[in-house]
């Protein structure tokens, strides 16, 4: 339903409650109900501008929680080049190009900065389609690299238990395992200790269609362009971003991944258990 | 005021008003309807010019909870996101980063509009390296088309003319007024001689988002805020107004992570930030 048809829906119903005040008997009781319902119509009509999102999600609240969707906020698509939102009967795309850069501000002349910075300007006027740019700071995924190491510590610790259990080893080769646990040990809390970050910049574009392969192949199209003309600005090789990559520009537990967090919280409990 | 907006507010509060006109065919209730006219007005207004004052109050004092999509929702405060996904909260908050125009006054690039540019990649490399969370600067454009924008600043600076033969004209011409609408026609003539130039005029709308990460939602909210008053401090670097984005635009800017609306709707989206 359109916010527009939804607004004079609302004024309509809140007219006739006006035109039965003027038109009925003199009956101050019955006109002054019907005034109440004719303000409550009008104020929703008004509310359609603003909270038209909310209006009808409210009808259906559960308890006191207002579900605009219950759905997954977004569909990676089978290509893997861009996400898929639906709305009501309409689906959008969207796809993301990763703007790498290398340069810093420190090895540019005055000049070249001042260049630097105006060439986001020109970036800006690539296409007339909305186009959200975006730079990024986030938490460096370790979750990989942090359970690494757990499968190696748990291995070696059951390695150290095997050899203090068995007298065929030499005191001299569990000492060396026991050093390895230990080893695996530190670089685990090491990993806790510092939250390391990276920057990335990006831009994001959104297509509408009729089918969800419709919203795709076009918003491809225009990511294509977006990728081309970004690079010849910059000079760089800006890419079409793809498949699980997508999730770190959308979603907060690929922003900040959540083994990496929980390590560090971890990390975090035992400093201050100590 | 846009023309939406002069309809929407013209017709819900020409409704009300007809109302208190009627107010004495109420009866022993004509106070109580006038009462509530006024404040059906007066809740108009404040929809339309305050709302995110007025949202945050609503859902606090009913303890109404938004959830935009599944695992997430909006807090009664109505000042973040929350996600809560593998026994952690997310809670990602939004600031409002308007730009001051520096042109505004003779709308002519001086030098020191390029010292300024030639500050911002040091001033944004400074603000990465102090900030030891994760942070997203999004900046969503739009770029208009020439030739309407052309015509409007064309239609805009013939009534100035207008308006400027007939002070002239005027029996005790106001000297200030001519010079004031002489000063209005050198922003826009000014304006037409960039379009003429090449340049593409672009609205835009620029907003900071952080996310904050905890084992409860007040562990999440309050890392949140620090890092958010953080980020105001950092980004005072800039000449930029920062506020703390609440209510209703909260939604908004969540949706822009999946897919972004069409001009006509980002600018009635957030026509007070225009």
């Amino acid at each position: 339903m359109s916010q527009r048809f939804l607004f004079a829906l609302m004024l309509i119903a809140s007219c006739t409650f006006l035109l039965f005040i003027y038109i009925l008997p003199p009956n101050p009781l019955q006109k002054f109900i019907f005034a109440i319902l004719c303000l409550l119509f009008d104020l929703i009509a008004f509310s359609t501008k603003l909270y038209m999102d909310f209006l009808v999600p409210m009808l259906k609240m559960r308890g006191r929680t207002i579900v605009v969707d219950d759905e997954e906020a977004f569909v990676l698509a089978p290509s893997g080049e861009a996400i898929t939102v639906r709305k009501g009967g309409d689906i959008f795309a969207s796809a993301f190009v990763k703007i790498p850069s290398y340069r810093s501000g420190t090895e540019m002349t005055p000049e070249e900065k001042v260049e630097f910075a105006k060439l986001f300007g020109r970036a800006l006027t690539i296409t007339n389609r909305p186009v959200r740019f975006g730079a990024q700071l986030y938490v460096i995924n370790k979750d990989k690299y942090i359970g690494n190491i757990r499968d190696k510590l748990n291995e070696v610790e059951e390695r150290y238990q095997r050899a203090t259990m068995n007298k065929d080893i030499s005191k001299g080769e569990a000492e060396r395992i026991r050093g390895e646990v230990t080893m695996w040990h530190n670089l685990l809390d090491n990993v806790n200790k510092v939250k390391s970050h990276a920057l990335d910049a990006f831009a994001m574009i959104t297509e509408q269609g009729n089918t969800e392969e419709e919203a795709v192949t076009l918003v491809t199209q225009q990511a294509n362009e977006l990728v081309a003309g970004l690079s010849s600005i910059f000079g760089i090789a800006a890419n079409v971003v793809v498949g699980e990559d997508i999730l770190r520009y959308i979603e907060p537990d690929y922003m900040i991944p959540v083994v990496t967090e929980t390590e560090q919280l971890r990390g975090k409990i035992a400093e201050e258990g100590v | 005021m846009d023309e939406q907006t002069t309809l929407y507010i013209g017709s819900t509060s020409f409704i009300a008003i007809l109302i208190i006109l009627n107010s004495g065919s109420f009866g022993d209730f004509w106070l109580i309807a006038v009462a509530l006219s006024m404040a059906v007005i007066l809740v108009i207004f404040l929809i339309n010019y305050a709302d995110y004052v007025l949202f945050p109050i609503f859902t606090i004092v009913t303890g109404i909870k938004i959830s935009p999509a599944r695992n997430y929702y909006i807090p009664r405060t109505a000042n973040a996101v929350v996600k809560y996904t593998n026994g952690l909260y997310y809670a990602t908050g939004y600031l409002s980063a308007n730009v001051y125009n520096y042109v505004f006054s003779a709308e002519s690039i001086d030098t020191s509009e390029d010292a300024k540019l030639g500050e911002a990649p040091d001033k944004w490399e400074r603000i990465v390296m102090n900030a030891n969370f994760p942070f997203r600067f999004n900046f969503v454009s739009v770029t208009e088309d020439v030739q309407t924008y052309r015509e409007e600043l064309e239609g805009i600076r013939g009534t100035y003319e207008f308006r400027l033969a007939k002070e002239e004209q005027a029996a005790t011409p106001s000297e200030l007024t001519m010079e004031d609408l002489r000063r209005k026609m050198s922003v826009v003539d000014a304006r037409l001689s960039r379009l003429g130039a090449g340049e593409r005029p672009v609205n835009s709308i620029m907003y900071i988002e952080s996310t904050a990460v905890g084992v409860s939602e007040k562990e999440a909210m309050d890392a949140l805020n620090n890092q958010l008053n953080n980020l105001r401090t950092l980004f005072g670097l800039f000449d930029l107004s920062i506020n703390r984005i609440i209510g209703r635009e909260v939604y908004h800017l969540f949706s822009f992570n999946y897919s972004l609306p069409e001009q006509e709707t980002l600018t009635t989206i957030f026509s007070t930030q225009r």
